[in-house]
């Protein structure tokens, strides 16, 4: 017999790093890089971790990069059953930060990337 | 470790998809065999400890539904949660209890009822096993895309091919033929595996563990309870490593092993004062084909790069150089989350104690180890057991 549904609705705060999700809209990464001891992170926080400092500053995130991995995802989850098949990768960017992203073009481990948007997230063009 | 602690007692109830049954009898399938293994009643349980991952389930506080009907009402169920190692946490929690001093008995039961849920639902579960924001909102990961990063890497380093991958899912599916247990019990070949519907590429259908629902339960006692209850066979906890890895994981900068099993295996080996080729048995956690290989290197049974040289020579069979998975891994007996570090743990207890029937390997020095995952590296747990 059909049990109980439990439907989930959560709301996630969308002010702390609002300069991230801004940034997507125009194509743009932003992450933050600790004022203190100059730790650079991605995704951004909030807080240092390495020197306990909370004085972060926003800094924009260098477009060229590196496919390092990837993977076709044919079996969508919840949520993305109306996306026709996409290609998560992780993109390595001239200033060593390591970005997820859905792959545009053929993926090749190694190859060059652009790193950019499409508005909600961070996608990674293959350059020929 | 304060005190030496052993497996006295082991059961498993049988994996797969089973509708027939709630999260509460499965239990008990596991409990009742482990109690009756042991000589044992409820009465003479000091502490329990529950693993349970539970989201995929109607009864997500699953500990005193389960205690209850067990006959364990009293017994403190305390319940702890390491994704797809919470086996092997409840494991880690109950030999600490007793390594302490607080506790002589420990009853460690792994369940989890996965199959409650439908498959969509699952999977956007699975894609959480990480980190919400920076991964699963924006990219719509799966639980299978996390390993699939991690083949694609190996394959694009190291020349692993999907065939090589294909070789674990069909000598899992191989012995699980002698697993009455095991959720799938059917021969495959490579070709069925590169012909499988692609999940998350390169994993394919036939790479992946399934999702099943399922219990196991260890007894562990202390050395002073071992000689009063004159156990015959005591497995004695000879090491333990466990370690973590970051949510994110972009963030570990290179994708070809799992830095936490690596950590894990290195503090095991430490404690028990014996190095990798020294294990004689190990179950490795394959929930999906590339983890199989990984788990080869990361556990030092050979240098990273050569795991799949190992599964084409034939080595990790039953009487090669060190025979792993012979249960038929966590590809075909089943991986429901709770339960699987607690299997693992019974099957090396059957292996070391000769009662390993059709798959029973041959020993020198009795030392088997289980290896166990959560998330994808997210956390490891390595234990090495002798006789
Ligand atoms: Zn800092």
């Amino acid at each position: 017999m059909d049990g109980i549904p439990l439907l989930f609705k959560y709301t996630v705060p969308d002010k702390l790093y609002e300069k991230f999700w801004e940034g997507l809209k125009r194509g743009e990464i932003y992450t933050t890089k600790c004022k203190k001891c100059g730790t650079l992170y991605y995704p951004p926080r909030k807080d240092c971790e390495k020197c306990m400092s909370s004085d972060m500053e926003w800094v924009k995130l260098s477009n060229e990069g590196i496919l390092m991995t990837y993977s076709v995802v044919k079996q969508k989850p919840q949520g993305f059953e109306n996306y026709s098949d996409y290609t998560v990768g992780i993109a390595r960017n001239s200033d060593g930060a390591n970005l997820m992203c859905w792959v545009k073009g053929e993926a090749k481990v190694g190859k060059k990337v652009r790193l950019t948007t499409d508005g909600q997230r961070v996608i990674c063009e293959v350059i020929e | 470790m304060n005190r030496k602690v052993a497996v006295i007692g082991v059961g498993n109830s049988k994996f797969g998809k089973r509708d027939d049954v709630t999260i509460k009898e499965l239990a008990w399938e596991s409990v009742k065999e482990a109690l009756e293994d042991a000589g044992l009643t409820q009465k003479d349980i000091d502490i329990t400890v529950i693993g349970s991952t539970a989201y995929r389930g109607t009864e997500i506080y699953p500990a005193p539904p389960v205690s209850e009907y067990c006959g364990l009402v009293g017994k403190s169920p305390i319940r702890v949660e390491a994704a797809c190692a919470t086996g092997s946490s409840a494991a880690f929690t109950a030999i600490n209890l007793i390594a302490s001093g607080l506790a002589d008995i420990v009853l460690a039961i792994g369940v989890d009822k996965m199959t409650e849920v439908d498959t969509s639902t699952s999977l956007a579960i699975g894609g959480r096993g990480g980190n919400y924001y920076w991964e699963f909102h924006m990219y719509g990961t799966t639980f299978p895309t996390y390993y699939a990063l991690y083949a694609t890497r190996h394959m694009a380093l190291f020349g692993t091919t999907e065939e090589d991958m294909a070789l674990a899912s069909v000598k899992a599916h191989k012995y699980a033929t002698l697993n009455e247990k095991a959720h799938f019990r059917n021969k495959i070949t490579v070709e069925d595996v590169l012909k499988s519907r692609v999940i998350s590429w390169p994993i394919k259908l036939l790479d992946s563990s399934p999702i099943s629902d399922g219990s196991a339960t260890v007894i562990f006692a202390s050395e002073e309870k071992v000689r009063e209850l004159k156990i015959d066979t005591p497995i004695w906890v000879k090491g333990i490593g466990y370690s973590s890895d970051t949510s994110y994981i972009a963030a570990r900068g290179e994708w070809v092993g799992l830095e936490a099993a690596r950590d894990a295996a290195a503090k095991a080996y430490k404690m028990a004062k014996i190095s990798p080729l020294d294990i004689e048995y190990a179950t490795v956690h394959d929930c999906f084909t590339i983890a199989e290989i990984m788990a080869y290197e990361d556990l030092g049974f050979v240098e990273k790069g050569k795991g799949a040289e190992l599964l084409r020579e034939g080595q990790t069979e039953k009487d090669g150089k060190v025979a792993v998975n012979l249960f038929g891994g966590l590809k075909a007996k089943g991986h429901p989350l709770g339960a699987t570090g607690l299997s693992m743990i019974y099957e090396v207890t059957k292996q070391l104690r000769e009662e390993a029937g059709p798959v029973q390997h041959s020993f020198k020095r009795y030392l088997a180890l289980t290896h166990n995952v959560g998330g994808t590296g997210h956390y490891a747990y390595v234990m090495i057991f002798n006789r």
